[in-house]
């Protein structure tokens, strides 16, 4: 076990930024020298979590080799302190880099520098500069705690605290009705998935009485690993039985839960698209490169719990791919530039997701890369078109901008290439891995594999599609600065867009309407002398730098038959980084792995034969092991769907530019533009009658009419039984007569009653 | 230094009491009203200091398990003494009751207008009477604490509270005197089953520790149906004081109305006598009908959860709402405790102080709102941050700790709890579902609900604009204020990073009353000798 205590300094120095924005930042505000100190003390502490994790990865002027390069350490620890520790229940303070966190450490850390640089740029002048930053900086010591923690309760903290971060993000412009409304959806939408994930710690802590992700020694406690304690358990039947079995499915599917809150996947996605309305820079780096793809880097780093439940398997594969291809259509319609990107964010999710349930657990982890740069990129971009259009989002106001934004043009060029899978660029060799694994997925009951690649050529197809779309949008064609919307009238026409708006020109589509507003970052009509222009360098050299990324990050992960084409063997750096830690399951006992009994369970015979490739024992390295997973035909087939994807993403290309090349305001199906109704599906179903249940069913109904009815009501019976006892004493001769004569009646009749008893 | 030692517990008690009796000389002879509140202040901050020594002096425990401990003679003809003593369970309780009061007293600075005396007066009696609550080990003593904790609350509801004081100050006081009526009928039981051991002496006693040893010996034995009787006679006092659901509906009237300062008190500490006296007195004293019952228990505190946040998501009143999350909060505090494990017990202990913190802070926020406003509805406020960003800070920071973020003292209660109540076997474990489970699922969409309700509230009245032309104006936190909450918020970020010394301090206390509940099979001599297997099931219901 080898510790290293600089570790924890990459976690702590964003909170220390933090902490002094938050304070110093807060107290310097109206100083002229204010934005420059916040920006530096922001970027500065990043800058130093960079270079840390740098040095721990690969090993630069620490006592250990790099975690990331060959002969590394498994695993570096931190203990900082024992935070819980009840009852054998116990949760460390401690940080651990392996390889899989060290990848995320990475990216995580420099696309977060170059963000955190970016913003600097993007925000100058805003009132909140400060408050932002110590946000921004908290955020990322929240993404940190993540994906370093040692454990599982360490990793919920940083769970929630980028929730947390999320929630204050989105609603910074806090005078917004929409950010913050999308802030508090955001929030619970999140919470929802977060209770998956607390039932799926308690589960785990129930099976195998740890929560810690490493084995390892604490003051002379032993702390076993979680994890490899799954690994051992062996592969549960494929049956949907066994969701509910609360054995090793259940915590899967407990845990994937929480994943779709965090990472956007239906049934939870609807929080993200509403997201933007915080600043682009916390689009780029909250809401496409890191926080979202939380949920991946779980269910990779449990893999070794998926592995053992097919079930849960399969069920994220098909949630991957239907929001994939459900998104995709969704962004077809979006006329908001960051909508766009955020239901193409949603879409790419989903191929991640799509990959873990095939057990291309590599895969995912690479695309999430891929996508942190090309995504970030375009976001950035995005933030880059915003801010030269002076706070105009939507891009049916944009056109012909290449012509007064060069560099912002040519780097979201690269951006557009990588997503829409055009080879040597990086989106191209992750996203074909993901196709590939698919159709080959051993683990999917046939025809399932082949539905689920599909779907997935589909959604490659639609993503080129859309991102042309936006791409000609907003760089090609004629300017459309100052034009009124030509369907404005059409939609006041059909009664969805209240006539105030339409009347008050501002060009949004109905459904993310602007409301007016005195806040400087937000858009009024366009002066008539309106120039776009180019963003400061703070802005674009970010840019350049994702561009290049987006370009050439993808030869980090070329698979062998793709490099084998050009004579290079050997050069899947990503898959030989990652092997050591996707679990090899059930190894420990090989005769008795259920790999070895390939008909035990009907359906679930494919998924079996996935162990059976796992598992196979091979002598030798990891990179023979890997070459000899391929065999010729596989060789054979992998390419010939590769250069299959090609033609489809140009085709994806080609539509795009037919449809929208010469009409780019064309209109698109309403159901698509209004997202398919999932929001007003659930406000109408859910929410609506929830809150009226609540308020007349259990508040007026219940506490209010039942219980303190009943106890109003004894009171009242009280108070008038004593006055109806004081009516008799009133004075009146007659009353006390009639009195008399009624007891006499009782006590006759009582008398009569029990004679007759007597006698009978 | 050894005199105070010696007689902390008594000296905590009545320290306020002459702290009362000063402020009435004080006034009484020189007629400043306005010195009133720093005599009061000061008696209350050198009461939570000398709290403090508690922590520090603790020594070894005396046999029964209580430190500082004290036995006063008072009625010998009863039998009954100022028994005093505190364990890891009421320890942290005494704390916080001393700590919040310096800060019930600095929340109400400016808003006592009226007869200052009797309210200051009323606050020390009240502090005396709740320290008495949570150390005496004399089961009438007990009792009389506990009633007269009721009557300051009472008066300072019902003279300084809101418009419908007077309704709220009733029903507080009749729903909470009824339950606590036969809770006294079941002591004087016990006082007589003691005295009717065959062969013993032939004396009652109040006394707990003497009652529950008689107990753990054998030689006191209660018949089951006599157990159950009394287990709910004293159930029904303290779940009226928690609230449990169906009880709960005197705590909204009581917060909305009560002074700042009351439901401060109110939810701090008030509460706690409840599930203080629950896991202090039926767990040790009735174990048995204490599994018996705990799946009412759980049932109950369940509902209370999800209805208390359905409930608090739809209050147009902000007090009213921070009342309702208190329903929720508390019901997690008596799943905990019911789930009979450490998680579960030891969780509930730490919500009990976190409650205290966070929903004590959230009253202070609301009235400084109220000071500033005189309305409590969400409807009249929107936009608050633009012009009072300290405050919503603040509150934002100590909703996120009711809501239960992490690194936030809330988490690690609730989360205790529901590992607690996860693992627990108080519930049946069928072939196809284990009632555990689905039970800690169910409290866990509490949680999802917290963050709506309180987010939701948050959002109208903090963020967009400014809607209401007031508001406009309103000032931020002054440093009187800022003064008062930055305590409880530093408390609730040191509780949430390193809970350690506080589970440490109660761990020993909470094993006992775990051991004691789950082990302990009515008294028998075989039972008693379970108490140390820590591995011991507990037994099946036929062979209880």
């Amino acid at each position: 076990m080898i510790e290293n205590n600089l570790l924890s300094i990459i976690i702590f120095a964003p909170l220390a930024g933090a902490v002094i924005n938050w304070l110093i930042g807060g107290y310097l505000k109206d100083k002229p020298y204010s934005e420059t100190f916040s920006g530096v003390v922001a970027c500065g502490s990043i800058a130093i979590s960079t270079i840390i994790a740098f040095m721990i990865a690969f090993g630069i002027g620490t006592s250990h080799a790099g975690v990331l390069l060959t002969g590394g350490p498994p695993v570096v620890l931190d203990q900082i302190w024992t935070w819980v520790d009840v009852g054998g229940f116990r949760a460390d303070f401690a940080l651990g880099m392996d390889r899989l966190s060290g990848i995320y450490a990475l990216f995580v850390t420099f696309v977060g520098l170059l963000i955190h640089i970016f913003a600097t740029g993007y925000m100058a002048g805003d009132k909140g500069f400060y408050r932002f930053f110590a946000y921004l900086n908290l955020f990322m010591f929240s993404m940190l705690t993540l994906v370093l923690a040692d454990n599982f309760l360490l990793m919920f903290v940083g769970w929630e605290g980028v929730g947390l971060c999320s929630y204050l993000l989105i609603g910074y412009y806090i005078k917004r009705d929409e950010a913050r409304e999308a802030a508090k959806k955001a929030f619970v939408m999140n919470r929802i998935g977060d209770w998956g994930v607390l039932m799926g710690i308690f589960l785990v802590f129930t099976l195998t009485g740890s929560i810690a992700f490493y084995d390892k020694t604490v003051d002379g406690t032993q702390v076993a690993s979680a994890l490899n304690i799954f690994a051992g358990m062996g592969t549960e039947a494929f049956s949907w039985g066994t969701i509910f079995a609360g054995g090793i499915t259940s915590v899967a599917v407990l845990l994937f839960i929480g994943a779709t809150g965090k990472s956007a996947q239906i049934p939870l996605f609807t929080w993200l698209p509403d997201a933007m309305a915080g600043p682009t820079p916390v689009s780029a780096l909250i809401h496409a490169a890191t926080m979202v793809t939380a949920g991946v880097y779980m269910v990779v780093r449990c893999n070794a719990i998926y592995q053992n439940a097919p079930t849960a398997m399969f069920i994220v594969a098909i949630i991957g791919a239907a929001t994939a291809i459900f998104a995709a259509t969704i962004g077809l319609a979006q006329n908001d530039i960051k909508k766009v990107l955020a239901y193409s964010t949603v879409s790419q999710l989903g191929y991640m997701f799509l990959a873990c349930g095939v057990g291309a657990f590599v895969a995912a982890i690479f695309h999430v890369m891929t996508h942190a740069f090309f995504k970030a990129l375009l976001f950035l971009g995005s933030g880059s078109v915003i801010h030269g259009m002076h706070h105009e989002q939507d891009m049916r106001r944009m056109g012909n901008l290449r012509k007064y934004m060069p560099v912002t043009f040519i780097t979201m060029m690269m951006g557009w290439l990588a997503i829409c899978g055009i080879p040597i660029w990086a989106g191209f060799f992750s996203k074909d891995e993901i196709l590939y694994k698919t159709f080959a997925a051993p683990n999917l009951p046939e025809p399932w594999n082949y539905v689920l690649w599909i779907v997935g050529l589909v959604t490659a197809v639609l993503t080129a599609t859309y991102m042309t779309r936006m791409m000609w949008m907003t760089f090609f064609g004629s300017e459309r600065f100052h034009e009124t919307l030509p369907d404005v009238s059409h939609d006041v026409a059909h009664g969805s867009v209240p006539p105030a708006v339409a009347g008050g020109l501002t060009l949004e589509t109905h459904d993310d309407a602007h409301h007016d507003d005195d806040e400087e970052d937000h858009h009024h009509a366009l002066p008539p002398n309106f120039k776009p222009h180019e963003s400061p360098w703070t802005m674009t050299v970010p840019l350049i730098v994702l561009a290049v990324l987006s370009t050439v990050g993808g030869l980090l992960g070329v698979p062998y038959a793709l490099s084998s084409l050009v004579g290079l063997k050997d050069v899947n750096i990503i898959e030989h980084t990652l092997e050591p830690v996707i679990a090899k399951v059930g190894k420990k006992d090989g005769h008795a792995a259920p790999a070895s009994k390939p008909h035990a369970a009907a359906g679930g015979a494919g998924l079996n034969e996935m162990y059976a490739a796992v598992e196979a024992p091979k002598p030798g390295s990891a990179a023979t092991e890997l070459h000899d997973a391929h065999s010729p035909e596989e060789i054979q087939t992998e390419r010939l769907l590769a250069g299959l994807s090609v033609l489809l993403a140009l085709s994806g290309i080609g539509i795009g530019i037919a449809l929208f090349g010469k009409t780019p305001l064309r209109r698109m199906p309403k159901i698509l533009e209004q997202k398919w109704r999932i929001d007003e599906l659930y406000n109408g179903y859910i929410v609506d009658p929830l809150t009226t249940l609540s308020r007349e069913g259990l508040w007026k109904g219940f506490d209010l009419g039942f219980i303190d009815g009943i106890v109003n009501g004894i009171g009242y019976f009280v108070t008038e039984v004593g006055k109806g006892l004081r009516q008799v004493q009133v004075g009146f001769v007659r009353s006390y007569a009639a009195i008399i004569l009624l007891g006499a009646l009782v006590v006759l009749g009582y008398f009569i009653y029990y004679g007759l008893k007597l006698v009978g | 230094m050894d005199f105070i030692s010696e007689n902390l517990l008594t000296i905590l008690i009545l320290f306020p009491v002459f702290g009362a009796a000063a402020t009435l000389a004080h006034q009484l002879f020189w007629k400043q009203e306005s010195q009133l509140k720093w005599v009061t202040l000061a008696f209350t901050i050198v009461n939570f200091l000398l709290s403090l020594i508690l922590l520090v002096d603790k020594g070894t425990a005396s046999a029964n398990g209580f430190f500082f401990e004290k036995n006063i003679p008072w009625i010998r003809a009863l039998n009954t003494n100022f028994h005093f003593g505190v364990d890891g369970l009421s320890l942290w309780l005494v704390i916080l009751t001393t700590f919040i009061m310096p800060i019930a007293v600095l929340s109400t600075w400016h808003a006592v207008e009226k007869r200052p005396t009797a309210f200051y007066v009323f606050l020390l009696l009240l502090e005396s009477a709740m320290i008495g609550v949570f150390v005496s080990l004399d089961l009438l003593v007990f009792y009389l604490f506990f009633e007269a904790s009721l009557v300051p609350m009472f008066f300072l509801i019902g003279i300084w509270g809101g418009e419908n004081r007077i309704y709220a100050a009733v029903k507080f006081f009749i729903f909470t005197a009824l339950g606590s009526l036969l809770m006294l009928v079941a002591i004087i039981a016990l006082y007589y089953a003691y005295a009717n051991i065959p062969g013993g002496l032939a004396a009652g006693t109040f006394d707990y520790v003497v009652i529950l040893h008689a107990m753990k010996l054998g030689t006191l034995k209660i018949a089951p149906a006599t157990g159950t009787l009394l287990f709910l006679a004293f159930a029904l006092a303290f779940a009226i004081k928690v609230p449990l659901f169906p009880f709960h509906t005197w705590l909204p009237d009581a917060h909305t109305e009560a002074p700042t300062a009351g439901s401060v008190i109110l939810a701090a500490v008030l509460l706690k006598m409840g599930t203080y006296g629950l896991m202090r007195f039926n767990f040790t004293l009735f174990p048995e009908a204490s599994r018996d019952f705990a799946p009412l228990f759980i049932v109950l505190a369940i509902i209370g959860i999800i209805y208390g946040a359905l409930v608090a998501m739809v209050q147009p009143d902000i007090k009213r709402l921070v009342a309702y999350s208190s329903v929720a909060h508390m019901g997690f505090v008596i799943l905990g405790m019911f789930s009979f494990t450490e998680w579960g017990m030891q969780g509930a202990l730490y919500q009990m102080l976190n409650h205290g913190v966070s929903t004590g802070a959230l009253f202070l926020l609301v009235g400084f709102l109220y000071e500033r406003r005189h309305t409590r509805q969400i409807s009249d406020f929107g936009g608050l941050a633009n012009v009072m960003p300290i405050y919503a800070t603040i509150f934002v920071i100590t909703a996120m700790s009711s809501v239960g973020l992490p690194f936030l003292n809330g988490f690690v209660g609730e989360f205790l709890i529901m590992v607690g109540m996860w693992k627990s076997d108080a519930l049946t474990v069928t072939a196809t579902v284990n009632w555990n489970y689905v039970a800690t699922m169910l409290a866990g969409t509490g949680v999802i609900f917290a963050a709506v309700y309180l987010l939701w509230m948050i959002q109208r009245v903090f963020f967009g604009k400014i809607t209401n032309e007031k508001n406009r104006t309103l000032k931020d936190l002054s440093w009187r204020e800022i003064g008062l909450i930055a305590p409880l918020v530093a408390l609730m970020v040191f509780m949430g990073v390193y809970p350690k010394p506080f589970l440490a301090t109660s761990e020993s206390a909470i094993k006992a009353i775990q051991e004691r509940v789950v082990h302990q099979a009515g008294g028998t001599v075989a039972a008693v000798e379970n108490l140390g297997d820590a591995d011991a099931k507990p037994l099946p219901p036929s062979e209880r």
